[in-house]
C-alpha cells in the first residue's frame, strides 16, 4: 500500500518540472516514444508516480535514465504537461539522491547555493594565485596536481559511493539478484555506452545530436588524459601539443553549438534549461577555450606576461572538478551508463524467469 | 362503401420493385371491388406523382386512395396532405407498407414477396372501403397554466407563459421558493450564487400581474383533462401576519423551544418550528413549521405578528395545462456507503457545499480544521447493482468546481478525487483541466473495485486500486471524505401518482419521446421540466423549462384545441356498465353516466388515446374504436387470409 504525496510535484518543481499535475494520462508520451517498450513503458508512468509523489517507486526506477530526451513526447502532449521535462527533472531528483553528500540537491534547488560555491571557489584559486605571488610555474605545478588529485578524490569518496548507492536503490532494493558472472558479462554494456552513447540513436530526432555529443564525449575524455597524463602544457612532443589543441577546440566548437541552441531554443531538447544545464555546457565551453589558450599563450611565450590567464583557467577548472563533476550535470554521464549495465542485470533475472 | 377507390404502387426507385412485381400487384388488385382506377409509379413521393394524385381525384372524383410503399412513419402524413389537397377527408387515405414490411424483409424470395405485397396492397382496399371521413374532436381550453413546484426551472416556465399571456398559478409546497438552487451557494461557470439566480427569477415572477404563487401549496386532487383541468389546491398557512419586525421575529425564533435539524443545510445544522432559510430569502416572510410546533405559545408572547388563528384554505383552479417541475431529492446514501453514518468525516456533497458556506478563513468541520479531502463520486448513480444505473450528469463539474473554489478559499487544502471517468462535458472541461493543474490528484477505478473508506486509530484513509497507476493499491488519509452524491427521484411521488405520470426505468417523469417530444406526456396536458424528468443541471433545466412552458401554452393559447378523432366509441345500447373499460383504461378516459334511466360508459373523447386496451374486456362488445372498427380489421383480415 502506498501513500500519495501530493507536495513531491512542488518538490519536484524545484528540479525544473513545472506542469505535471496537468496531465490526464491519456498516454500520448508513451506511445509516441521511440524507446520505450513493453517491459519499460514510459513516461507516463513516470508522471503519474510523480504526480502521486511515489517516491519509493521513483527513486527504485531506471526509467528516467532510459531516456535521452529527443522532446517528442512534450510536442505530443495535448495537455502541455511537458513530460520530457519532467523526465529530465526525475535525473536530477535523482542525481540528487543517489548523492551521498546531499550537495546535489542543494546545488539543483537554489541558484544562490550553485552561484555562491562558484564565487567561493574562484576567490580560493584567487587567493592561492597571490599567497604564491603570481609565480607561473608553482601555480602550474600545483594546478597540474590539482587535477589528479581532484580526478582520485572525487572518484573515491563521492562517485563511487553513489554509484552503490544508486546500485542498491534500484538494484538491491527490488531484489533483483543475479550471479556475479553476469556483472562481470555486462560490463561490455557499460563501456559501450558510456562512450558512445549509442541509445541516442533510438531516438527519432536527428542523428546531429548524437554525433556531436560522441565527439564531445572522446574529446573531453581524451583531453583529461592528455592534460593530466601526457601533461599537455608542459609537454615538448609536437603530436602531444596539437592532439591538445584539436580536443580543446573540439570541445568549445561543440559546446558553443550546444549554447547557441540553447538560446535560440529551435528544439524541444534545447527549450528549457534549468541553471544546471546551462553551467553544463558554458563550463565546458570555457574550459575548452581556456586551455585551448593558455597553450597557446605558452607557445607564444605570453603566458609568463599573462599569468591572470592560467589562473582564469585554474578558476574554471576548480569549479567544474568540485562542483559540476560531483554534483552536476557531469554525472549524467555516469549514472546514464550504470543504467544501462544495471538495466542488462534486470534484463537477464526476466529472461530467467 | 367506396366505389372509386385509387391504388398507387410505388416502385421506390427499385428499392421495392426489385423485389416485389409491381406490375403483377396491380393486375391483382385493379379488379377488386370498388377500385376504379390502379397504377403504378416510380416514386410515389415525387412531386410530379402527388400533383398526378390531385388531378385524379379531383378528376375521377375518388372516393377513396391506397398507396403502397414504404413505412407510413415516413410518408402517411405526406399523403394525407396529397389527398386533403385534393379536397378528400384525410381518413379515406390508407398506407400500404410493402417495402419495410415486404421488399426489404423477403429479398430472399420475390415470388412470396409479390405475393405478399398483394394481400397487404387488398387489405389495405378492404379497410379504405369501410372508411369513414371523420374531423377532429374540438374541445375548449381554459388559457391558464399550473406550475407545480417554484424551483429555478418552474419559475422560469412560469415568467415565459406569462409573457406570452397565459394566467399563471405557480404552486410550491414549501414556504420559501428557489427549491434545489437557493441551497446551493456559488454555481459553476457563471460565478454566480443560487441565491442570486432565485432572487433575479422571484423579482421577474413578482413583476407579472398574471403569475399568483402559492407557497405552502400542494395539488391535492383534479378533475377534468387537456384544456379543461380543475384542480383542488390546499394552501396551509405561514401562521405569521405579513408584516414582521425583524426584532420580535429574532425573539420568537430565540424563544421558540422546539429544535429540529435543518433540511435546507442537509441537517448538519438544526432549526426552530420557527423559520426561515437565510435573510434575503423569499417570500421575505417567516413560517412555522406545524409538524414540529408544539404550540407553546412562547412566540405569540414576544412576536405580535404570529398568528395562529390562520386556517388551512382549499382552492378550486381551473387551468388548460399543468406544467411539472417538481425537481429531484439528493441521494441519501446507505448507512455504511463508503462509511456514511458510521464514520464521522464523511458527508455528502450537498452537505460539503454548505460546510464550505459556514466557513470563513479556515475549512473546520467537527472542531477540526480540513486539509485534505477526498472525494469519491459517483454515489447513488451508475449503480451496478443498486437501482441507479444513470449518470447524474451534475456532479463531476459541480464537484471539481467546488474543489477549485476550497482550493483558493483555504490555505493548503489537498484535493483527492477517486472517480470512475470525469465528465465535465461541454463548456466545464475547462474546470478539470485547472483543478489537475492547480495540483488537485485524480484516481481512477473500475465500478467493480470500488474505493473503500476505513477508520484506522484516528484517521480516516481511502483505498483504491488505481487503474491509472497499474492497478496500484493506493491510500490516502483524508481529514475529509465527500461523497460525490447524485439525483434521485423525489421521494415523494403523491403529484406523479395523482395526475399518473408514468415514470421511466430510472424513476423520474417519463417523456414521450426523449429525442422528439421531450417535455410532453403520455397525459395530454401535462409537460414536465427540469430534474423531476431526470438528472440536470441549472442549464439544461432552464432549456426544458422553456420548452414545456412553450409547449403547455401551445395547449391553451388558441381557447380550443383540435384532437385526434380515432377514439372509443361507446354503444349505448349494447353496454351494461359492468366497469372493466375503466379499469383496463391507461389515460382514465372512461365514466359512469346515466343515460335514459341506463348506466353506461361514457368516453372522455379528450382523454382517450385510441390505444385500443378497452376492447378485448369488453364482455358485450359494446366498445369500438373509430377508423378501426371491428368490421374494417376483420375485412382486412379477410383479404390478409383469403381462404382462411
Amino acid at each position: 500500500m502506498a501513500r500519495i504525496n501530493p507536495e513531491f510535484t512542488d518538490e519536484l518543481k524545484k528540479y525544473g518540472a513545472f506542469d505535471a499535475n496537468a496531465c490526464y494520462n491519456c498516454g500520448n508520451c508513451t506511445a509516441v516514444c521511440s524507446l520505450a517498450t513493453e517491459e519499460e513503458s514510459f513516461p507516463r508512468e513516470m508522471v503519474r508516480f510523480s504526480v502521486l509523489g511515489l517516491k519509493e517507486n521513483l527513486e527504485t526506477s531506471l526509467k528516467p535514465w532510459l531516456c535521452y530526451y529527443c522532446g517528442e513526447c512534450s510536442e505530443t502532449c495535448p495537455r502541455e504537461a511537458n513530460p520530457g521535462e519532467l523526465m529530465m527533472s526525475l535525473r536530477r531528483w535523482l542525481i540528487a539522491r543517489y548523492d551521498w553528500t546531499g550537495l546535489s540537491g542543494l546545488f539543483y534547488k537554489s541558484l544562490a547555493v550553485s552561484l555562491s560555491a562558484f564565487v567561493v571557489l574562484a576567490a580560493v584559486v584567487a587567493w592561492f594565485g597571490a599567497y604564491e605571488n603570481f609565480n607561473l610555474p608553482v601555480i602550474m605545478h600545483y594546478g597540474h596536481y590539482f587535477e589528479m588529485a581532484a580526478i582520485t578524490v572525487v572518484f573515491a569518496f563521492i562517485l563511487l559511493p553513489n554509484i552503490i548507492r544508486m546500485w542498491w536503490l534500484t538494484i538491491y532494493k527490488p531484489g533483483v539478484r543475479v550471479p556475479v558472472s553476469v556483472y562481470f558479462t555486462a560490463i561490455g554494456d557499460l563501456i559501450v555506452h558510456m562512450f558512445t552513447q549509442k541509445r541516442t540513436l533510438g531516438c527519432e530526432d536527428n542523428q546531429l545530436r548524437w554525433f556531436e555529443h560522441f565527439i564531445l564525449v572522446l574529446g573531453y575524455l581524451s583531453l583529461l588524459f592528455t592534460t593530466v597524463v601526457l601533461d599537455w602544457f608542459a609537454s615538448q612532443s609536437l603530436f602531444v601539443v596539437v592532439l591538445g589543441y584539436v580536443e580543446s577546440a573540439v570541445i568549445f566548437v561543440v559546446t558553443f553549438d550546444f549554447v547557441r541552441r540553447r538560446i535560440i531554443k529551435d528544439q524541444e531538447i534545447s527549450k528549457h534549461a534549468h541553471p544546471s544545464d546551462w553551467f553544463f555546457v558554458i563550463w565546458l565551453f570555457l574550459m575548452g577555450l581556456s586551455a585551448f589558450a593558455v597553450r597557446l599563450f605558452i607557445d607564444l611565450q605570453m603566458l609568463d606576461n599573462n599569468v591572470w590567464l592560467y589562473l582564469v583557467h585554474l578558476m574554471i577548472l576548480v569549479q567544474w572538478a568540485l562542483v559540476i563533476v560531483p554534483f552536476g550535470k557531469w554525472t549524467h554521464f555516469l549514472y546514464r551508463s550504470f543504467a544501462m549495465y544495471f538495466e542488462k542485470l534486470i534484463e537477464y533475472t526476466r529472461s530467467t524467469k | 362503401m367506396k366505389k372509386k377507390i385509387g391504388v398507387y404502387i410505388c416502385h421506390c426507385g427499385g428499392n421495392i420493385s426489385d423485389y416485389v412485381d409491381v406490375e403483377k400487384v396491380r393486375e391483382a388488385v385493379k379488379n377488386e371491388e370498388g377500385v376504379f382506377l390502379a397504377k403504378t409509379t416510380m416514386f410515389a413521393c415525387a412531386d410530379s406523382n402527388q400533383k398526378e394524385m390531385v388531378e385524379d381525384i379531383r378528376k375521377e372524383a375518388l372516393d377513396g386512395v391506397v398507396v403502397a410503399s414504404c413505412s407510413p412513419k415516413l410518408h402517411l402524413l405526406t399523403f394525407r396532405g396529397v389527398v386533403e389537397r385534393a379536397g378528400m377527408n384525410k381518413y379515406n387515405y390508407v398506407h400500404a407498407n410493402i417495402r419495410e414490411q415486404v421488399s426489404w424483409a423477403h429479398s430472399d424470395n420475390k415470388p412470396g414477396a409479390t405475393e405478399k405485397a398483394i394481400q397487404v396492397v387488398k387489405a389495405a382496399i378492404a379497410k379504405v372501403r369501410h372508411a369513414e371521413a371523420l374531423e377532429p374532436i374540438k374541445v375548449k381550453s381554459t388559457k391558464a397554466v399550473a406550475v407545480i413546484g417554484a424551483g429555478v426551472a418552474g419559475m422560469r416556465a412560469a415568467i415565459e407563459l406569462a409573457e406570452a399571456g397565459a394566467e399563471v398559478y405557480l404552486i410550491e409546497r414549501e414556504y420559501f421558493v428557489g427549491g434545489r438552487t437557493a441551497q446551493w451557494d456559488d454555481l459553476c461557470i457563471t460565478e454566480e450564487t443560487g441565491k442570486e439566480l432565485v432572487t433575479r427569477l422571484y423579482d421577474e415572477v413578482m413583476k407579472h400581474k398574471h403569475v399568483t404563487l402559492f407557497t405552502g401549496a400542494e395539488l391535492v386532487d383534479y378533475s377534468g383533462s387537456v384544456g379543461n383541468f380543475n384542480l383542488k389546491v390546499k394552501v396551509t398557512p405561514r401562521y405569521f401576519k405579513l408584516q414582521c419586525s425583524s426584532d420580535e421575529l429574532q425573539k420568537a425564533i430565540e424563544v421558540c423551544p422546539v429544535e429540529v435539524p435543518d433540511e435546507f443545510n442537509f441537517n448538519i445544522t438544526t432549526r426552530k418550528a420557527i423559520y426561515h432559510n437565510y435573510p434575503s430569502e423569499y417570500p421575505q416572510l417567516p413560517a412555522i413549521d406545524m409538524k414540529n410546533c408544539t404550540r407553546c405559545g412562547e412566540c405569540e408572547k414576544v412576536c405580535s405578528s404570529v398568528d395562529f388563528s390562520q386556517k388551512t384554505e382549499m382552492l378550486n383552479l381551473k387551468v388548460g395545462s399543468i406544467l411539472l417541475a417538481t425537481g429531484f431529492d439528493p441521494y441519501e446514501p446507505k448507512k455504511g456507503e463508503f462509511g456514511y453514518g458510521e464514520i464521522d468525516n464523511v458527508v455528502t456533497f450537498p452537505q460539503f457545499k454548505r460546510i464550505v458556506h459556514y466557513c470563513d478563513d479556515k475549512l473546520m468541520y467537527k472542531g477540526k480544521e480540513i486539509k485534505h479531502i477526498a472525494y469519491i463520486y459517483c454515489v447513488g448513480s451508475r449503480q451496478v447493482d443498486g437501482e441507479n444505473k444513470y449518470c447524474s450528469r451534475y456532479c463531476c463539474t459541480a464537484n471539481i468546481h467546488t474543489a477549485i473554489t476550497v482550493k483558493k478559499k483555504y490555505k493548503n487544502i489537498y484535493n483527492y478525487h477517486f472517480n470512475r471517468g470525469i465528465r465535465t462535458y461541454g463548456k466545464a472541461e475547462v474546470w478539470y483541466d485547472e483543478s489537475s493543474r492547480l495540483g488537485d490528484i485524480y484516481l481512477q477505478s473500475f465500478e467493480d473495485h470500488p474505493p473503500v473508506v476505513e477508520k484506522r486509530g484516528d484517521q480516516t484513509f481511502v483505498k483504491i486500486r488505481d487503474i491509472l497507476t497499474t492497478d496500484k493499491e493506493l491510500e490516502v488519509a483524508a481529514d475529509l471524505v465527500v461523497l460525490v452524491t447524485g439525483m434521485v427521484p423525489r421521494a415523494d411521488n403523491s403529484i406523479g401518482n395523482l395526475l399518473k405520470v408514468p415514470k421511466g426505468r430510472d424513476k423520474f417523469f417519463n417523456e414521450i419521446h426523449m429525442k422528439l417530444r421531450p417535455v410532453e406526456t403520455v397525459i395530454d396536458g401535462v409537460t414536465i421540466a427540469g430534474a423531476s424528468q431526470g438528472p440536470k443541471n441549472i442549464m439544461e433545466s432552464m432549456n426544458s423549462a422553456l420548452a414545456a412552458a412553450t409547449k403547455s401554452f401551445s395547449l391553451v393559447d388558441s381557447g380550443e384545441l383540435a384532437l385526434e378523432p380515432t377514439v372509443a366509441r361507446v354503444n349505448e345500447e349494447a353496454c351494461e356498465w359492468c366497469g372493466k373499460c375503466e379499469e383496463a383504461c391507461p389515460y382514465s378516459a372512461f365514466e359512469k353516466v346515466e343515460k335514459n334511466g341506463k348506466t353506461i360508459a361514457k368516453v372522455n373523447a379528450a382523454v382517450c388515446k385510441g390505444c385500443g386496451m378497452c376492447l378485448p374486456v369488453c364482455p358485450e362488445n359494446a366498445l369500438d374504436l373509430i377508423g378501426l372498427s371491428d368490421e374494417d380489421v376483420e375485412s382486412m383480415i379477410d383479404a390478409l387470409i383469403p381462404n382462411a
